[in-house]
């Protein structure tokens, strides 16, 4: 596995091979040639899965506010902890009660303490945001050369549906995103580089997107030719499905046109063979029964309960007989314990980080709804991740 | 930012719903919210100085000559990137722990004014 630190040999020639169809042809064909060792030096946007951004004083920025949101997590998060415990004992309340978000936000957020854990949070998260977008915007041409490059070019292909009719729910700037996954040329490069933040290190080779992929279930026949990864955004986990299911066809559809276009880049340089297409995740456009897996990756928090039935429908339709849907999110099922601190923090995290369809995820009864489509749902696989892909499910063969 | 500068070239970019966490206030005064953002943004621009003068330590004792784009195309070993992430991981926390401090007994300084 490449670190995106280290120049390999294996990865400056595929990088090279693949590199040279697009605006970054020369300095791939630099790295194709040159074998580069550490500690010494080599052309930036050109190391690893997710390439070292291009300007050293960026790259070390959004460093820094990694390591800040690290210790916002860790430290300011434990003095918020004390203090709410120590606000809810003085009311006579059990820290570890469930309270309604109404009555936690009113008794927690005019803390100095809470608040200012809050305020940092989103500081930094604001600061990341801007300082990449601020980046490929200044550089727009560059950036939109290189996707312009391979639109139409393979291996794989991608289908861009300009003034497509969207529903208002994929409009949000979800995460503080300015623009959100449609609003901005590089939402997709600004997504997979903040994300950085999010998985504190675990994003520069796929990490996560890999270990869902390796761990994901098949269809009990074994037939795997045909996947779909909705809600796809820049094609992280579509790619890591490639490289697991290299004779598969693989397909990722999103509603974000920047987002599927910056995966399809990525894609090509890549070299992986993968369809993407922007399309509703309700509205595939796909023949019935025509995939052995359908997959999403932390989605369906993002969608609207309208959405998520009307797309719960699409996956029956779209997902063969025998075949597995698989919509990896947060842990969903279960008791939703809610102690006065989570219901404040989840409240922060839907008003300010403008996660603006969590709290209805959390209890719009996607289970419900899978096991009423007619799935089965296969509730005894163990979790992707400890509170994470806890569902999957399978269409009866019979179906 | 997603006002993005005027092109006629094809961006696919389209309309979309503008938040407005840039207008709120937690800490009862806007512009110590935005005084908040500065401390930040000034600890990364510090980093991001720190980080170059040990790219530049790093190719004086290996190269004895340093140049702008030999800093900018510098690759660390795995132990340098490593060594970077602990003394950023360090200064954080040497920086920022007062704001992690315990607040409970806080109270404004006039409030112990005693004149007998």
């Amino acid at each position: 596995m490449f670190n995106r630190r280290t120049l390999m040999g294996a990865a400056a020639a595929v990088s090279g091979a693949f590199a040279s169809l697009t605006g970054r042809a020369a300095e791939a064909k630099k790295n194709a040639k040159a074998k580069v060792a550490e500690g010494t030096m080599a052309p930036r946007g050109s190391i690893g899965v997710l390439e070292r951004l291009p300007e050293l004083d960026l790259d070390s920025r959004q460093d820094f506010l990694t390591s800040f949101r690290t210790m916002v997590n860790r430290e300011m998060s434990a003095a918020s902890m004390r203090r709410a415990d120590a606000i809810l004992k003085s009311k006579g309340i059990d820290p570890k009660a469930e309270v309604p978000y109404a009555e936690a936000i009113a008794m927690l957020e005019n803390d100095p303490t809470i608040a200012l854990s809050t305020r940092t949070w989103l500081s930094a998260q604001q600061l990341m945001w801007n300082d990449l977008l601020g980046h490929f915007e200044a550089n727009s041409d560059r950036y939109l050369s290189e996707m312009e490059a391979v639109d139409k070019k393979g291996p794989g292909t991608l289908e861009l549906n300009p003034g497509m009719k969207m529903p208002d729910y994929v409009k949000h700037e979800i995460h503080i995103q300015p623009g959100g996954y449609v609003g901005s040329p590089f939402a997709g490069h600004a997504y997979h580089y903040g994300t950085n933040a999010f998985y504190t290190g675990r994003n520069y080779q796929d990490e996560l997107h890999r270990g869902s992929a390796n761990r994901m279930p098949i269809p009990a026949d074994g037939k795997v030719k045909r996947i779909l990864d909705i809600g796809c955004g820049v094609g992280q986990l579509s790619c890591a499905l490639k490289e697991r299911f290299p004779d598969a066809e693989i397909w990722g559809i999103d509603v974000g046109g920047p987002m599927i276009r910056y995966g399809h880049l990525r894609a090509v340089e890549r070299g992986l063979d993968i369809n993407f297409a922007q399309r509703l995740a309700e509205e595939t456009k796909f023949p019935d029964n025509h995939f052995d897996i359908v997959t999403s990756y932390i989605m369906y928090h993002e969608v609207d309960p309208a959405g998520t039935a009307a797309t719960v429908k699409e996956a029956w339709r779209i997902v063969r007989p025998g075949g597995i849907w698989y919509p990896l999110d947060f842990k969903l099922t279960g008791a939703q314990r809610r102690t006065a601190y989570g219901s404040y923090r989840s409240w922060m995290d839907h008003r300010w980080n403008n996660e603006v369809w969590t709290l209805k995820f959390r209890t719009n009864g996607l289970p419900d709804m899978i096991r009423k489509q007619g799935f089965a749902l296969n509730e005894k696989e163990p979790e992707l991740l400890p509170g994470f892909g806890v569902l999957n499910a399978t269409k009866p063969a019979t179906a | 930012m997603a006002d993005a500068k005027k092109t006629d070239r094809q961006t696919y970019a389209s309309d979309f719903i503008k938040g407005d966490t840039d207008q709120a206030v937690f800490l009862g005064n806007p512009h110590i919210d935005n005084l908040m953002t500065v401390v930040i943004a000034l600890g990364a621009e510090i980093w991001s100085d720190r980080q170059r003068l040990r790219i530049v330590e790093s190719l004086m004792a290996k190269k004895g000559k340093v140049t702008s784009e030999m800093v900018e195309q510098y690759v660390p070993s795995e132990e340098e990137r490593a060594g970077w992430q602990k003394e950023r991981e360090e200064m954080v926390k040497r920086v920022y722990a007062v704001l992690s401090r315990d607040t409970s007994g806080a109270r404004p300084f006039g409030e112990e004014r005693k004149f007998n």
